[in-house]
């Protein structure tokens, strides 16, 4: 969201700091601010609200945060002198999805092109100016974050309805878009004509230069409905934007007051009724039962006491929070995230291993692969075709058509990797890929590790999960072109004394030539001592008291 | 100085070192050719003693790299020689970079005493956003684009959180367990955008953790990537699974701060999510949140990965042209 500096001070009049200041100030208590800039001689700030601050999504909201952190005062709600006209509008509302409605008429106006000050600000947001009673409605949702509309009574009429789509079958938008409609819309009709959606208006009561009576209205409507509204239409609007998110109602009076003020400033006119307000289900905030040193427990540094108590009765209402915990991040953010060290991380303790055991295969099996030449690669799980059109998983809503089903076989992605290798002309590709295959049967979704290889003539495929201890296993070349995994690796040392020096490299053929290479997994020195040689020998394929017996008779220890 | 005479050294000389000597004694800082320059003040025509000095450095440095390249290939010979005797290791392969950066991180953890975990990767709508707080229709559905599998109920996850989820359920208090894993979005693939790729989350569950313990944790894992000198801000950040929720940002390693293109003018890179685990995704899995409280950070590491290895295209991390592997790792 775009936020201009200069009418930042229209609800913060005292605000008097530098604008680098403001954006670091804005991104560290959570509207990421990713940089200002100077345009048209005024700031404007380009700002990130998360889903959980609608109310930040209006200057309001932000001018809030912001009296807090810099103990600033908001300019008060000031009252609007509603005229005396007993006038009460026939709006009728239907439906349970309106949570606040607050309208009003105004009369005798003269619509016109907006002014400077108000198109310009209209432009910065990215908006178009139209006249000065549309861009006005928007000037509110952005001040506010709550969306209002004009209606043109000279069109719609006075008898305005709120209700679930009771008989259209299709809706005209402001841009003449036609929109097929059901009757999970939440429309604003009246009563032969459809007029608007929660969060759009309709082409037939626009606003133009001849407009001289209007409805206006801001409302708060079920965030759910709005939203599946707009995505079931695919309309995305500013208005829809804020509506979808939680609003508070309590907001209504002021700007609908604010609106008011500015159109009969511009426009002339004069209020031609009471103010119609249905707000059937007024809500009281339930109580939140917080410890003021909370902060202080979740944070980890000593936030006092003091300090968290008057942050929470600053702000007061908000319907982003429910929770003790909502409380302690806005004493914590107001505090400083920066005042927490960052060189304390938690001390190491020593817990259970939950490390599923395939993975540490996983890992081991990388590392002899490399050992052996291969090369790992990581591939696309999305492939072009099934391997078994049966028992394939196939993605129903990707994007990415050319690439729909769910890899079953290692080798379906190592064949690409090699497509590659050939392309690039790398020489003597072998390489491998451990990952997911994935596969369904009986409407079960199943996925195991798998090991694929390619040694620069053949692919071959192991599925790790199946294997009956998969801790066991080691990959093993037999005869220079394929490629196994064999079970248990048995894993001995020795020490030797020798008089003098000795090249270690005819030490590790001495000692080779004295065992049986049927069952020699690997030998190295781990270690050298002055003369003294601790060897590291792994035998494979035998069990523990042949390789024992190996070891004791080459190293001579029996 | 005479040119013939540097010729018949330079042609007489037999390794690499001999070169590297004649190099010093005619072109070092207080070589020959150096001192001949100090007297041009003093010569009666400086600017043709000058010319001809320059030629004469010139022809020098040309004739030491002609025989540099003989004398380089006898050292290559020499090279092979030792390669095919049996003194030589055999050729080993290469880890993917994203392995290499996962190993990295696992060691960091495992000394604290983390497990490594994983989960499914096709996953329930319960796994993937209700258990992370995410309730259907919440706004926050649409900070991620679903793959679905069969709607509305499986998908592929779209976040490491799906494991947390997981782990929660299966494991108790004390947990402590981090977590690569790939992830899925239904984004088109270009050059900085792929449909599948690959996070890092820590999770922690204990009595007494705070935001102390996870800011420390989170900064000890930048500082393992990125070295001591790295700079990290942590600030406040919105997720619906974390209360409160904080987001780290690099201070940008391009500008310092300044702000770049790179960085999109801000100083800062944002660098993941973070945060206490929100009290109801406690409860979800059975976990008493009066009794214990925990932390969750995650980060993308293929950005991280790619501007390690100077790799610029996302498809090329995934793509098998690993073309980039004998120069740069």
């Amino acid at each position: 969201m775009k936020l201009i500096y200069s009418h930042l001070k229209t609800f913060l009049p005292d605000l008097n700091v530098k604008p680098q200041k403001l954006r670091d100030d804005l991104t560290m208590i959570g509207h990421f601010c990713n940089f200002y800039q100077e345009i048209e001689n005024e700031i404007v700030f380009d700002l990130d609200i998360k889903v959980n601050r609608g109310d930040c999504l209006g200057y309001y909201g932000l001018a809030k945060d912001l009296s807090i952190l810099y103990n600033l005062p908001l300019v008060p709600a000031t009252e609007l002198k509603y005229s005396t006209s007993n006038y009460s509008l026939p709006i009728k509302i239907e439906t349970d999805n309106v949570f606040r409605i607050m309208a009003l008429k105004i009369v005798h106006l003269k619509n016109k092109h907006s002014p400077d000050w108000l198109s310009k600000f209209l432009k910065l947001h990215g908006v178009n100016s139209i006249n000065t009673l549309v861009d006005l409605t928007n000037y509110i949702m952005f001040m506010y974050g709550l969306p209002s509309h004009a209606f043109d009574t000279a069109k719609s009429g006075d008898n305005l309805i709120w209700q679930m789509n009771p008989k259209y079958t299709e809706f005209k938008g402001l841009d003449g878009t036609i929109l097929p409609v059901d009757k999970n819309i939440l429309m604003v009709n009246n009563s032969n004509i459809a007029l608007g959606l929660s969060f759009w208006g309709g082409e037939f009561c626009a606003i133009d230069n001849s407009t001289t009576n209007i409805i206006i209205e801001i409302a708060v409507y079920n965030p759910t409905t709005v939203r599946q509204n707009h995505q079931q239409l695919k309309v995305a609007t500013e208005a829809a934007t804020r509506l979808e998110k939680l609003l508070d109602p309590k907001l209504i009076p002021q700007a609908i007051n604010h609106l008011a003020r500015l159109i009969t400033l511009n426009c002339g006119g004069e209020i031609g009724s009471q103010v119609f307000d249905y707000y059937p289900n007024p809500e009281t905030p339930s109580p939140i039962n917080f410890d003021p040193k909370l902060p202080s427990i979740i944070s980890g540094i000593n936030i006092p006491v003091d300090f968290a108590k008057e942050i929470v009765s600053k702000i007061g209402f908000r319907k982003d929070i429910s929770l003790p915990e909502d409380l302690a991040e806005e004493v914590i953010r107001f505090y400083g995230y920066d005042k927490i060290p960052t060189n304390q991380p938690v001390s190491p303790v020593k817990l259970p291993d939950i490390t599923p055991p395939i993975l540490y295969l996983v890992e081991k099996l990388k590392d002899d692969l490399v050992a052996q030449g291969y090369d790992e690669v990581i591939s696309w799980p999305l492939v072009q075709q099934p391997t078994d059109p049966t028992t394939v998983v196939k993605t129903e809503n990707s994007i990415n058509s050319g690439y729909p089903y769910l890899r079953q076989s290692m080798i379906q992605s190592l064949q690409n990797q090699l497509d590659q290798y050939f392309r690039y002309k790398l020489p003597n590709p072998k390489f491998f890929e451990i990952g997911k295959i994935f596969s369904q049967v009986d409407g079960k979704y199943i996925e195991k590790y798998a090991l694929g290889t390619y040694d620069g003539q053949k692919f071959t495929e192991t599925i790790l999960d199946d294997l009956p201890k998969p801790e066991s296993y080691l990959p093993k070349n037999i005869d220079n072109s394929a490629y196994e995994l064999t079970s248990q690796i048995i894993t001995l040392d020795a020490n030797v004394n020798l008089d003098s020096p000795q090249d270690p490299t005819t030490l590790i053929n001495h000692y080779t030539s004295l065992i049986s290479p049927d069952i020699l997994w690997s030998i190295e020195i781990i270690d050298i001592f002055e003369n003294k040689y601790t060897f590291r020998v792994s035998y494979y394929n035998c069990d523990d008291k042949t390789a024992k017996k190996a070891h004791l008779t080459a190293f001579g220890l029996i | 100085m005479d040119l013939n005479q540097v010729k018949t050294e330079i042609n007489n000389c037999q390794s690499g070192t001999d070169l590297e000597n004649i190099r010093i004694k005619y072109l070092g800082r207080t070589g020959l050719i150096n001192q001949e320059f100090s007297k041009i003040k003093s010569a009666s025509d400086p600017k043709q003693f000058g010319q001809q000095l320059n030629q004469l450095k010139t022809d020098v440095e040309n004739l030491i790299f002609e025989k540099s390249k003989t004398v380089s290939s006898e050292i290559k010979n020499l090279k092979l020689e030792i390669k095919n005797s049996n003194f030589c290791l055999p050729k080993i392969g290469h880890l993917h970079p994203l392995s290499i950066t996962e190993r990295q991180l696992n060691e960091v953890f495992r000394k604290l005493g983390f497990s490594v975990y994983n989960s499914p990767e096709i996953v329930t709508d319960e796994y993937n956003f209700q258990r992370l707080n995410v309730p259907k229709d919440h706004p926050a559905r649409d900070m991620q684009d679903t793959i679905y599998i069969q709607q509305p109920e499986y998908l592929l996850r779209t976040q490491t959180s799906t494991i947390e989820a997981y782990l929660l359920k299966n494991h108790q208090p004390p947990i402590r367990a981090a977590f690569p894993g790939s992830v899925y979005r239904n984004e088109k693939v270009n050059r900085s955008n792929h449909f599948v790729f690959h996070q890092y989350q820590a999770v922690v569950v204990d009595k007494n953790i705070t935001m102390k313990d996870l800011i420390g944790t989170m900064d000890l894992m930048f500082k393992t990537l990125y070295g001591p000198e790295v700079v990290v801000r942590y600030r406040c950040k919105y997720y619906p699974e974390v209360e409160p929720g904080v987001g780290p940002d690099m201070q940008c390693f391009n500008c310092h701060g300044k702000g770049c293109p790179l960085c999109k003018y801000a100083g800062w890179i944002e660098m993941g999510g973070a945060g206490m685990i929100h009290p109801k995704v406690l409860e979800m899995a059975n976990i008493d949140p009066r009794v214990y409280s925990g932390f969750a950070f995650g980060m993308g590491l293929d950005r991280w990965t790619m501007a390690e290895k100077y790799i610029t295209d996302i498809r090329t991390l995934m793509g098998g042209n690993l073309a980039y592997k004998p120069n740069k790792l």
